[in-house]
Formats: C-alpha cells, sequence, structure tokens
C-alpha cells in the first residue's frame, strides 16, 4: 500500500468512525433527528443519494465507452471505473435506504412494484444495474478474454443513459414542484453526472498514479465539453424561468440565487464546481495536478448541484400562508441539515470510500490495453 | 395491546350507550371534540365488521326541518344506500362564514388523535391590504380527495389509492415512507409521521391520550414509536370510518361558523351538488387538472 492510498484509508475510516454517531442517532430516534419533515420532506440524504448514483453512472461511463464502444484512451481505466461505480452505487442505495421511513420494508419495492411510479421503475433499474456491475466486474478479473464483456459493456452502456436520465424523470414529472417540472431535469441529471462520475475517475487514477497520458488527454477535453453543457443547459433553464415569470419556479430560483444559501450556488456549484475547472480544463494544459485538481473540484462540489435541485423547490410553500397557518415539528419551510443528518452523510460517503479502497485493494486495476 | 384496545373499545361503548341516552347523537357527536379535558370521552371506536349505518339520530326540536345537519344527514343517508363507486364524497367550504377559529382542526387531530406536527386540516389565513386597511379570510385546507390525485401514480408501492368512492386512503401497512406523494402533492395535504409524541416536549412517558387507538380506516391503531402508522404519510381521508357508520366528518360537525358541508356529489339532491354547482363556487389550483373535491364559495 503506498503513500496515497494510506491517507485515504485514514480519511475514509476517520468519516466511517465520525459518522457512526449519525448512524446510532437515526436508529434511535429515527427521523426526529432530522430536520426533513412534512413541508420539505427531502434533505441531504436524497441530495446525497442522487449524487453518488450520479457519480456512479458516469464512472460506469468510461468503462463502458472504453469497452463496448472501444474508446482505446479510456480503456486503461475501465477497472478502476468499475470499481468507483460501483462503490458510489452501494453508497447511493445505503443513503436513500436510511431516509426511508420505514427501511425494512424496501422488499416491497419489489414485491408491489407500481408501474406507474418512477420510483418503482428505479428499484428495477437498480438492481439490474447492480447486478450487471458485479457480473462485469467478475468478467474482467477473472475472464478478462471474455466474447461476453463487449456485449454487456454496450447494454450497460444503454441502460447508464436511460437509468441516467430516469434519475432526473423523477424530479422532472412533479408538476407540484415548480422548480423540478422540466424536460431539462433528465438531461441536466446525465449529463451532470457523467461528469462528475468521469472526473472523480479521473481525479483517483491521477492520485493512484496511473493515469495515462491518453486517457487524460481524452478525459480533459470530454470533461470540458460536458461542463459547457451543463453551463448551457443550466443557463437556459434559468433565463427561461426568469423571463417566464412563473411565480413559484421564479421564487425557488431566487432562494437559489440570492437566499440564505447562495454561496452553495455561487461558490461551489458555478465559481468551484464549473468556472474554475473550465478555466484549469482549457487553459493549463495536461499536466497532472490540473487535470486531477479539475477533477477533484467537479466531483466534490457535484453536490451542490442536487442541493440546489431537491431542496429550494420545497422550501417554497404550496399555498401562501400554509407557512403559519399551523406549527409544529416538521411544519418549516426552512430547512438546514441536522448534525445528525451531516454526520450520517459522512458515514455513507465514507462506507463507499471504503468499500472502493477495499475492492483496490483485493483486485489488481491495473490493466493491459486490448489489442 | 389488542386485547388492551378491545378493552377501551367495550368502555367506550357502554359510554356511548350511556351518552345516547341522554342527548341526541348529533348532539353527543357535536361535543365530543369540545370536550377537551375528558379525552377518553372523545374516543369513537372504529365501526366493528357487519356494523351498517348508525340511525338517523334524533335532533333538538330547534334542528327538524331543513336544518343543514339533517340534511347532510339525510344525504349521508341516502348515498350509503347506493353501491360504493356511485357514490362521490365532496366537501364545500363557505369563506364569507369561516370565521378562522379552528375548530375544525382542532376536532380532526382529537378525532383521529394525530402526534404534534400533524394537521390534516390546517386554515390558512389570507390577509389583503395595507395596514391599517386590511382584510382577512380563512381557508380551511384538508385533501382535496383530487379526481386525478397525482400523490398516487407516484407511490412506488401502490401504498395509496383513490377508492371507487373518491376518496383518497394509504395502507400504512404498505407504505414505505418514501414521501415521494408528498412531494407530488400540489396542496401539501400530505404529512409526514416523522414520530414525534407531545410528552418528547413535555417531558416523561407518552401521555395516556397519546395511547388511544386512532379509528382511521376502521384499525384502530395504536400509535408507538417503532410502528406504522409512525414513519408513514399522513393525510386526511374526510373520516372515512365516520362516513361509514352514517356520521359526518368531525370538522363538518364541529365547524361552529356553519361553514363546511359534506356529502355525494352524484346526487343531485343533496346539499352539496347544490352548493358546489353555483357560480360563486372554485377549487383550488384548478389550472392543474387535479379535479379537487373540495369547494370554496367566496
Ligand atoms: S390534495 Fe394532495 S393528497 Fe389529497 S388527493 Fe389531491 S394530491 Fe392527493
Ligand atoms: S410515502 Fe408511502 S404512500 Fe407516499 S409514495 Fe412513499 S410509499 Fe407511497
Amino acid at each position: 500500500m503506498n503513500r496515497t492510498e494510506k491517507i485515504l484509508w485514514g480519511i475514509a475510516l476517520v468519516g466511517f468512525l465520525a459518522g457512526i454517531a449519525g448512524l446510532i442517532q437515526r436508529f434511535t430516534g429515527g427521523h426526529t433527528v432530522a430536520a426533513y419533515g412534512t413541508y420539505v420532506p427531502w434533505g441531504l440524504w436524497v441530495a446525497v443519494y442522487t449524487t453518488l448514483v450520479g457519480i456512479s453512472i458516469g464512472s460506469f461511463l468510461i468503462a463502458a465507452l472504453g469497452e463496448g464502444a472501444r474508446i482505446r484512451a479510456l480503456q486503461p481505466l475501465t477497472r478502476i471505473a468499475l470499481l468507483t461505480a460501483f462503490a458510489a452505487l452501494a453508497g447511493g442505495l445505503l443513503a436513500i435506504w436510511l431516509d426511508l421511513g420505514h427501511p425494512l420494508r424496501f422488499w416491497k419495492l419489489f414485491l408491489s412494484t407500481n408501474p406507474t411510479s418512477i420510483m418503482g421503475w428505479m428499484a428495477w433499474f437498480y438492481t439490474a444495474y447492480g447486478i450487471l456491475l458485479l457480473v462485469l466486474i467478475y468478467l474482467q478479473w477473472a475472464r478478462p478474454t471474455s466474447p461476453l464483456l463487449r456485449l454487456l459493456f454496450g447494454l450497460g452502456l444503454a441502460l447508464a443513459v436511460i437509468f441516467g436520465g430516469a434519475e432526473g424523470a423523477l424530479f422532472g414529472v412533479v408538476s407540484a414542484q415548480a422548480l423540478w417540472e422540466s424536460a431539462l431535469v433528465p438531461i441536466r441529471f446525465l449529463i451532470e453526472g457523467a461528469a462528475s462520475g468521469m472526473a472523480l475517475v479521473l481525479f483517483l487514477a491521477i492520485l493512484l498514479g496511473y493515469l495515462e497520458p491518453e486517457s487524460g488527454r481524452f478525459l480533459r477535453w470530454t470533461l470540458l465539453g460536458l461542463l459547457l453543457t451543463v453551463a448551457v443547459l443550466e443557463w437556459s433553464e434559468y433565463s427561461t424561468t426568469i423571463y417566464a415569470g412563473i411565480p413559484t419556479k421564479v421564487e425557488s430560483l431566487r432562494v437559489v440565487l440570492f437566499g440564505p444559501f447562495w454561496w452553495v450556488f455561487w461558490i461551489f456549484q458555478i465559481g468551484l464546481g464549473l468556472v474554475a475547472p473550465i478555466i484549469l480544463l482549457a487553459f493549463l494544459g495536461e499536466r497532472k495536478v490540473w487535470l486531477g485538481t479539475a477533477g477533484g473540484l467537479i466531483a466534490f462540489t457535484s453536490l451542490s448541484a442536487k442541493l440546489n435541485l431537491v431542496i429550494p423547490a420545497l422550501v417554497v410553500p404550496e399555498l401562501e400562508g400554509l407557512r403559519m397557518a399551523f406549527t409544529g415539528p416538521g411544519l418549516s419551510f426552512d430547512y438546514f441539515p441536522t448534525l445528525s443528518e451531516w454526520l450520517l452523510a459522512v458515514w455513507v460517503v465514507s462506507v463507499a470510500a471504503l468499500i472502493f479502497l477495499a475492492a483496490y485493494r483485493l483486485l489488481p486495476a491495473e490493466q493491459a490495453r486490448h489489442a | 395491546m389488542a386485547q388492551e384496545t378491545q378493552t377501551r373499545i367495550r368502555a367506550l361503548a357502554t359510554r356511548r350507550a350511556f351518552l345516547t341516552r341522554f342527548a341526541s347523537g348529533i348532539f353527543a357527536s357535536l361535543i365530543v371534540p369540545a370536550v377537551a379535558s375528558g379525552v377518553l370521552d372523545q374516543v369513537e371506536a372504529a365501526p366493528q365488521e357487519g356494523a351498517g349505518p348508525a340511525p338517523m339520530p334524533e335532533l333538538p326540536e330547534g334542528m327538524n326541518g331543513q336544518h343543514p345537519i339533517e340534511r347532510m344527514l339525510q344525504d349521508l343517508q341516502r348515498a350509503l344506500q347506493k353501491p360504493v363507486d356511485q357514490r362521490r364524497w365532496a366537501m364545500v367550504i363557505d369563506l364569507r362564514k369561516c370565521v378562522g377559529c379552528y375548530a375544525c382542526t382542532v376536532a380532526c387531530i382529537a378525532e383521529n388523535k394525530l402526534p404534534p406536527g400533524i394537521a390534516y386540516r390546517p386554515v390558512i389565513t389570507e390577509t389583503r391590504g395595507t395596514y391599517p386597511n386590511v382584510s382577512r379570510r380563512f381557508i380551511p385546507r384538508p385533501c382535496m380527495q383530487c379526481e386525478n390525485p397525482p400523490c398516487v401514480p407516484v407511490c412506488p408501492v401502490r401504498a395509496t389509492w383513490k377508492r371507487p368512492d373518491g376518496i383518497v386512503v394509504i395502507n400504512y401497512d404498505q407504505c414505505i415512507g418514501c414521501r415521494y406523494c408528498i412531494t407530488a402533492c400540489p396542496y401539501a395535504a400530505r404529512s409526514f409521521d416523522s414520530g414525534y409524541f407531545y410528552s418528547d416536549f413535555e417531558g416523561g412517558l407518552p401521555q395516556p391520550y397519546e395511547s388511544l387507538p386512532s379509528p382511521e380506516y376502521g384499525e384502530n391503531r395504536v400509535r408507538r414509536k417503532d410502528t406504522s402508522p409512525v414513519g408513514n404519510v399522513r393525510k386526511c381521508h374526510f373520516c372515512l370510518h365516520r362516513i361509514e357508520r352514517g356520521q359526518l366528518p368531525a370538522c363538518v360537525l364541529s365547524c361552529m361558523g356553519r361553514a363546511t358541508y359534506f356529502g355525494d356529489l352524484n346526487d343531485p339532491q343533496s346539499l352539496v351538488s347544490e352548493l358546489a354547482s353555483r357560480p360563486n363556487a372554485f377549487r383550488l389550483k384548478e389550472e392543474l387538472g387535479t379535479e379537487p373535491k373540495v369547494f370554496y364559495l367566496v
């Protein structure tokens, strides 16, 4: 184990241990330990879940494009991308499982699936995707020459695109939440997910010391393209919203841009998550330090975009006057995660990191390039 | 626990019999929510299987004739004679008569044994004008029992659905508590039961009134920290358990301004049909196409 790996283990273990306090509170206090409730029913854990699932899809795209679409520059990253995709998926599902009011009833998602519910479909998508990842990991390490691999990667590529969009559709179809209801939301989820997952793989590959120049070059331009697309999508969404002036939607957007957490948008989502990496990727060449910094910035700020979608939509009352109509726990349109929520989120991310590190230890990620 | 519930129900049945001897059924229902100190007296056990609708209560003399309560009770009886899929339960709320007293909010909480932070029928206050030239109006907001309920198709496990009579219900044992339906309701009419008890704020163990069985859906569930409906989403169901035994919803009976009316929209003779078809009736967020079955008169 080299020094970098040791540091990563250390950080993940500290996060895991600190986060256990949040886990214990979640199990002893149920949902009373969280700040979400009736008026803001989804909070930090849902944002963490969507972020990790997006990262998983983005990482998987590297492997699927490399092996399924035979993009040679990406092939050296197949293994690390698969491990990242699996660990992030596990973390995302853990976050949403702990968010359920009755986690032990999760099996009902399979036995009583409602075909009209996107969430119902997602349960099956996740299962198919999770199984596919496990099969691919097995084949990649145990039978790397199997002809099945390319077929499954090709299938996975299609699945990842549908699934990445469906994740956004979960929000996009909710007409009651003006900020969510948009045909752009599924596309944004897909593009943002692709960017964050690819960025994380780039960051890890540089950190763990085996990024090949060709992969770096390919990812540099791909990420730049994705980030510019994100910028265009966000601009079209926000500018048309402001111009159209639909009150609840504008109000949610006002919360994003100028609300009490304006800095999450301007500093994290735009400054560090979009502008800084665009500058680094576009102007500072292919030196690993700049590529790695850009990758890290995109991956680690990706939570901000999800927070800015999930929460501002919910903090605007469906009916004006509800804010004061009745008071009590859970009846607030202000939301800021409690310490328990933060700790549990840290725990979930640390679990994902530990899964990745353990898999990375057990399964050598170095890989021969295809002829 | 089941035994305890049965004992309570038997005790309550005896108490009810006692009450009806001295007051008419309707009068008893009227005073029930008001007797805040004798909380036990408020409990109405859900109908036992096979129990039909209650007979028409005898009304005090002044209420005979075409008193709205009597008329609504007759409408209710007529509707209950029909097959369930031919009923269309609806509510009409006359905003000119609502005085913002919150009696309906409290009656609903008492009826359904709701915990802190859950109110199926809050009353929204709207203030217009600039101080001191202001006017106010009060808008009670029950579940709209939408004809096209956006909360239903999103549920991943089919835990919530629209009954043949139009009431949107939740199966607490099926609900996984994902809260997707809350986000989908344009009226914020769904609540998440996070698991709070009044005693959490007052200290000590849950108070006796917190352990009373709730008659919701005729299930007589006793609320405990680790089991449904804690962890579930909950909502107004037009007091389905009362309707089915021929009683009006608690909010309708407790309304001191006589602003809330209830009945069968599929019956042209019913009071709600008559009121809902008036030109001064409107529904909230009608443009969404949810077709609410709660009408407001202005
Ligand atoms: S008001 Fe909300 S909870 Fe009630 S039926 Fe309509 S969408 Fe569902
Ligand atoms: S909270 Fe319950 S009723 Fe609502 S969508 Fe989820 S499972 Fe269905």
